[in-house]
């Protein structure tokens, strides 16, 4: 029957005043209901073919109205969308939500922003039939290429399927961007300038066209120049900058993107000379590589886990070099403490027995060898006690100190590491300590209380997690009895912590809580 | 046929139509055949008569079903349709024609006899394999539920009245026939007898889709279209107008370069001299000096070539013209001098202005015809204009000197730069400015049409005399004159000195959307709701040409400058070039997919230009489409792509296209944000 139920138009005849309309008229006014709103609407559809516009709007249903001499239906041209809601309990029932507005909020609200004047803004469309590639015109040759192809095969039927390749057009002005960029990155000569450039990388939002380019670069650059280390480590900067780059969607290149990322990670040798740092590069591509799971990782489910399970096989092959194993550790640490818990620390003790005789300075010879060893071990070390410390962290947060509190920590700093050996963990992996720990507690780092009970060796990244450690201690102090509860029931942790404390001696210790350890000690 | 069966039907037959006495005679009458079954037959009535005569049977067949019933419409239909889908490829398009009129008109006689359900039902049960060519229709048709709207709606009467045309070859024809009488579908025999008027040629039957006036479904009014058609009109141009001197002049000039060659490098600064005042005067920018230039070489010796190839018969004006001043007259020649010459390979420069914080609310865009001059018409009844040219100059003045004249700058800035027109009391849908770009005319939802002077900044006249929204109204070529149509389904012919129309055009049977002048001024164009162009004589008021071919309403419309042809853009992005003389549609411009509000041709008539709603600018090469229909007479079937150019914008639909007298392309629309 016609869309109008003849139950509307009984509620509508209610709601004038009309109660003894019978079902038939009803029944009868049903039709002409519908038929009279479509003419109205197809009224309103050619006052909005004239007003130019392709969406209908309550105007022209005034309007046409108006043209057949009908009061217009007041209060629905306010301009934005009608909102209607459902009735709750039925399925086809709306209502236009119509709140009460209480007049005092009405004068007193501050007055709306006035809208902008309407302007004219003038710009070539076309130069000679040629669109010219300027900010007002969409872009052409992006959307172009596929419409072509596609309307080629409809022309040539279903039957034979050509796909043209899709021709990439680039612009001049992209194309010697490009060209810039890879000069920068392989001269190395001008830091200040190829810095400029990292940040035109992450911030511009029209190099979309150019990121296969720049993929198959690094991609090729890294392959070819391992033994470079400065490259490496520029590319490995540009790459940092194009995962950055918000206007830029990375996702389809990053297969062709990670290899060379993990290359740099976990590579035998980067650079070959002694002077070259490549431990600060795998350090740095071991937080990239933590960028990329965060950000990609929800997409990706594969990502991670093929990702640990490369490091993990790396760090698990006695046969590799001691730098590849560095780098596993690093790129598992910075991917998070969950990771180290699950992957590294069940190999922790077997691992370390293989690393020992290498750490021992009598038996291993080879200073270059030893010195390898000991960074590992402080990758290891940290990797570890980052995690334990994330462990004791989940305990509830605690107040902070009241000031004089903190004052009151001034006393001397006992060693509870005597540390022996002068290769220990060294400054660069300790500004790498720094960083996830400022993000935890950051209200410490800006007061620098001694430590009155335990503290590090002395060493100056140690001292400095033994301060940031104070702050939690502190805190640790005043909520003693809770944490004592709760510390007694994270077992594991306790026993995770044993075991730590068994394989690394007192070196664990500046990474926990002095409350905490004085408990378990 | 069972016997009893037919008995039993002729019963009912008498029994209803009241025979009473004749059903008794024919009972007892068969009562006593079957007695006498066994004995013999011949003492009987004559039954014999009516059981053995198949065409008999037949008809009393039909009589005996129940009229009423609203599944024989649906039972009746659907076989034909299935059986239309599946006949033979070579036949099918030219039966799938016939269905389309079944449709409606059984969808209307169900309506008719107050079946609503049903009629409801059958619509919606096959809406479908008709909504790809005729949604319009369909649109319209479907709120048509009780007999009284039938009577009520114009169109459901004129499908009424009318017959359908349909080119239909002789096999098909016959296929048709021979279907409707051995499935004895008498129903749709009758809608077929009643409603469709076929047009059988022999031979085989034509490809499928190219022949787009094969169904017409507006039978008596077509013969009237055809009557109206064989009037003849002068479509030629003016005589001695613009063109034509310059064409003298131009010839002229040859002649002295030939004798003496100095005076032509003097003539040569001269003119040059004068362009860069008077780009100057415009305001316009550089880029556009530059190309008028390069353009300048090659446009006088293509000019030439083709004066001589198509010279368009002259005419006389009927309507006494305004005298133009010397200096427009100047100015004109000037810009036609210095025209670039358009074709396939030789594309125009685009500018586009961009209408930003319109708030949706800009109804339509005029352009000047020199491109200085912009005006939106807005549904807040304001009319602005801006001077594009000042605003040009402003710019770079603020550029030149940022020091000194930074108060200057803070002036302009602080107040709005375009000049506001008010006075209309509804929504403002159409602008037009007259020709030296001195005055102009807006038409509104008020029913008035107003005049405003760009000078003064002030209305001038207010011409009242529609009775309905004026929806549309332009200037004539020469000024003074102009048009306007409305939703009162006239189209008038007004002068600027006087308050009364001095022609009202009447006869569309919709409204009058859009309305274009020929470029002789003795003619007027308007498009229509009703799906159909018609020419009108300025002079006598008579309609001179219908065009039917559109699918939907007609939104607008372009002369070209020979005043040979027309071209008509619709609701679905369909554009049509017409032949005046023949009213015969050259060919279909398929490509755009929304509706195509602006169309305008190039200065010398080469290139069309059109704007819509779907975000482009569409440029399409008029020559071509138009050599090609003589190759395509013969061939039957060729492209009818002849898209040059499509420049996309950045969702902006395209409300106005003007080109200049110099053949730069003006565009402008108003910048809608992405709905997201």
């Amino acid at each position: 029957m016609s869309i109008v139920p003849k139950e509307t138009i009984e509620v509508i005849a209610q709601s004038i005043g009309i109660t003894n309309l019978s079902p038939e008229a009803a029944l009868m006014l049903a039709p002409d209901v519908e038929y009279r709103v479509r003419e109205i609407m197809q009224e309103a559809i050619k006052c909005m073919r004239h007003s130019k516009r392709t969406t209908l709007t309550a105007s022209d249903v005034d309007g046409a109205l108006n043209l057949r001499n009908l009061e217009p239906i007041y209060g629905f041209a306010s301009g934005g969308p009608i909102r209607f809601r459902k009735a709750i309990g039925h399925r086809d029932l709306f209502y236009t939500d119509d709140r009460e507005v209480d007049f005092k909020d009405v004068i007193e609200a501050p007055l709306p922003k006035a809208p902008l004047d309407t302007d004219i803004v003038c710009h070539w469309l076309a130069i000679e039939g040629v669109q010219p590639a300027i900010p007002e015109n969409a872009p052409l040759e992006v959307i172009r290429a596929p419409a072509e192809n596609q309307i080629y095969q409809q022309k040539d039927g279903p039957l034979i399927d050509i796909r043209l390749p899709v021709k990439h057009v680039l612009s001049k002005e992209l194309q010697l961007y490009f060209q810039k960029i890879a000069e920068l990155t392989m001269s190395k000569s001008n830091p200040s300038l190829f810095k400029e450039a990292l940040v035109s990388l992450a911030s511009d939002s029209g190099l979309h066209p150019l990121v296969p380019y720049f993929t198959n670069f690094v991609a090729d650059e890294v392959s070819r120049g391992l033994n470079d280390f400065l490259l490496l480590s520029n590319l490995m900067h540009v790459v940092r900058s194009l995962l950055q780059n918000p206007h830029i969607h990375i996702e389809p290149y990053l297969h062709q993107l990670m290899p060379s990322v993990v290359t740099c990670l976990v590579s035998r040798k980067l650079g070959n000379r002694f002077a070259d740092n490549h431990w600060e590069l795998r350090d740095f591509t071991a937080n990239l590589v933590a960028l990329i799971c965060k950000r990609f990782g929800n997409t990706y489910i594969t990502l991670q886990s093929r990702l640990t399970k490369t490091l993990v096989n790396a760090l698990l092959d006695p046969k590799k070099a001691l730098t590849q194993h560095y780098g596993a550790i690093q790129g598992l640490a910075a991917l998070g403490h969950n990771v180290v818990r699950l992957l590294v620390l069940p190999n922790l003790e077997p691992y370390l027995s293989l690393l020992e005789p290498e750490l021992d300075a009598e038996k291993q010879k080879n200073q270059m060898k030893s010195y390898e060893a000991w960074r590992v071990y402080g990758a290891l070390l940290r990797a570890a006690g980052l995690c334990i410390h994330d462990r004791l962290k989940i305990f509830p947060y605690l107040p902070s100190p009241s000031p004089s509190f903190l004052n009151k920590g001034k006393g001397k700093i006992i060693s509870t590491e005597p540390n022996k050996r002068k290769l220990s963990v060294d400054s660069s992996s300790a500004m790498q300590v720094d960083k996830p720990m400022g993000d935890d507690n950051p209200p410490q780092n800006s007061v620098q209380p001694s430590s009155s009970g335990q503290a590090s060796d002395g060493n100056a990244p140690e001292s400095r997690n033994a301060k940031e450690k104070e702050g939690s201690k502190g805190r640790a102090i005043t909520m003693k009895a809770i944490l004592d509860q709760v510390w007694k029931n994270d077992l594991d942790s306790g026993r995770l912590l044993v075991k730590l404390h068994q394989l690394y001696g007192d070196r664990i210790l500046p990474f926990i809580p002095s409350t905490e350890m004085s408990l378990f000690l | 046929m069972d016997p009893e069966q037919l008995d039993e039907f002729v019963m009912g037959y008498l029994k209803k139509k009241g025979f009473n006495g004749a059903a008794k005679q024919l009972q007892e009458a068969l009562h006593n055949n079957n007695n006498n079954n066994g004995t013999g037959s011949s003492s009987s009535f004559n039954s014999t008569d009516y059981h053995n005569d198949p065409e008999l049977t037949k008809l009393i067949r039909s009589f005996s079903q129940s009229e009423n019933d609203p599944t024989r419409y649906r039972n009746g239909y659907s076989n034909l349709r299935s059986w239309a889908y599946n006949s033979l490829d070579l036949y099918k398009h030219e039966l799938l024609r016939v269905m389309y009129p079944v449709f409606i008109h059984c969808y209307m006689d169900l309506v008719g006899k107050g079946h609503t359900q049903e009629a409801r039902a059958f619509f919606n049960s096959f809406r479908k394999d008709h909504e790809m060519i005729h949604l319009r229709d369909l649109q319209k048709l479907e709120g048509v539920l009780v007999p009284s709207h039938l009577e009520e709606m114009e169109f459901a009467r004129s499908l009424r009245q009318s017959k359908v045309n349909i080119k239909i070859c002789q096999y098909s024809y016959d296929l048709l026939l021979q279907y409707l009488h051995r499935t004895e579908s008498t129903l749709m025999l009758g809608i077929i007898n009643e409603h469709i008027n076929f047009q059988v040629y022999s031979g085989q039957p034509n490809s499928s889709s190219d022949d787009i006036d094969a169904v017409t479904i507006v039978g008596s009014f077509q013969e009237t279209a055809d009557h109206v058609n064989q009037k003849e009109i002068q479509w030629g141009l003016l005589e001695d107008s613009l063109e034509d001197r310059l064409e003298k002049t131009g010839s002229l000039l040859t002649d002295s370069e030939k004798g003496q060659g100095e005076s032509k490098d003097g003539d040569v600064d001269d003119s040059n001299k004068k362009r860069s005042t008077e780009i100057g005067k415009q305001g316009s920018s550089l880029k556009k000096l530059k190309k008028d230039k390069a353009g300048n070489a090659t446009a006088k010796v293509a000019r030439q070539e083709t004066s001589t190839v198509s010279p368009a018969p002259r005419v006389k004006s009927e309507l006494a013209l305004p005298v133009m001043s010397t200096d427009v007259e100047e100015s004109i020649l000037e810009d036609l001098r210095n025209r670039v010459q358009l074709s396939s390979v030789a594309m125009p420069s685009v500018s586009f202005y961009t209408f930003v914080n319109t708030h949706n609310g800009l109804n339509c865009a005029s352009i000047s015809h020199d491109g200085s001059l912009v005006a939106g018409g807005f549904s807040d009844s304001s009319i602005k204009v801006w001077d594009m040219a000042k605003i040009g100059q402003a710019g770079s003045g603020a550029l030149q000197g940022e020091s000194d004249t930074n108060d200057q700058v803070a002036g302009p800035n602080s107040r709005r730069n375009y000049t506001l027109l008010l006075g209309h009391s509804g929504p403002v849908y159409s602008a037009t400015f007259s020709p030296p770009g001195d005055f102009v005319l807006s038409s509104s939802a008020d029913t008035t049409i107003r005049l405003w002077s760009t000078q003064l900044n002030a209305n001038l006249v207010c011409y009242k005399g529609h009775n309905y929204p004026v929806w549309d109204v332009q200037f004539s070529p020469f000024g003074h004159y102009f048009a306007s149509c409305s939703h009162d389904r006239t189209a008038r012919i007004w002068s600027m000195d006087r308050v009364q129309p001095l022609r009202i055009m009447a006869g569309h049977l919709s409204d009058v959307d859009c309305v274009q002048w020929h470029p002789n001024c003795n003619y007027i164009a308007t498009g229509s709701s009703d799906k159909t162009v018609r020419l009108w004589d300025v002079q006598t008021g008579e309609c001179v040409r219908i065009f039917i071919g559109h699918r939907s309403m007609v939104l607008s419309l372009a002369m070209s400058p020979d005043g040979r042809y027309m071209a008509s853009g619709d609701e679905d992005g369909t554009i049509m070039m017409w032949d005046l003389s023949t009213a015969r549609c050259i060919t279909p411009l398929m490509g755009h997919n929304s509706c195509v509000w602006s169309l305008s041709y190039s200065g010398e008539g080469s290139l069309l230009a059109s704007g819509s709603a779907d975000c482009t600018v569409k440029l399409w090469d008029v020559t071509s489409s138009t050599k090609l229909t003589k190759a395509e007479e013969k061939n039957g079937n060729s492209n009818r792509l002849r898209s040059l150019r499509t420049f996309p914008t950045k969702s902006t639909p395209v409300h106005a296209l003007r080109f200049s007298r110099r053949n730069l392309l003006f565009a402008a629309g108003a910048i809608s944000k992405p709905t997201s």
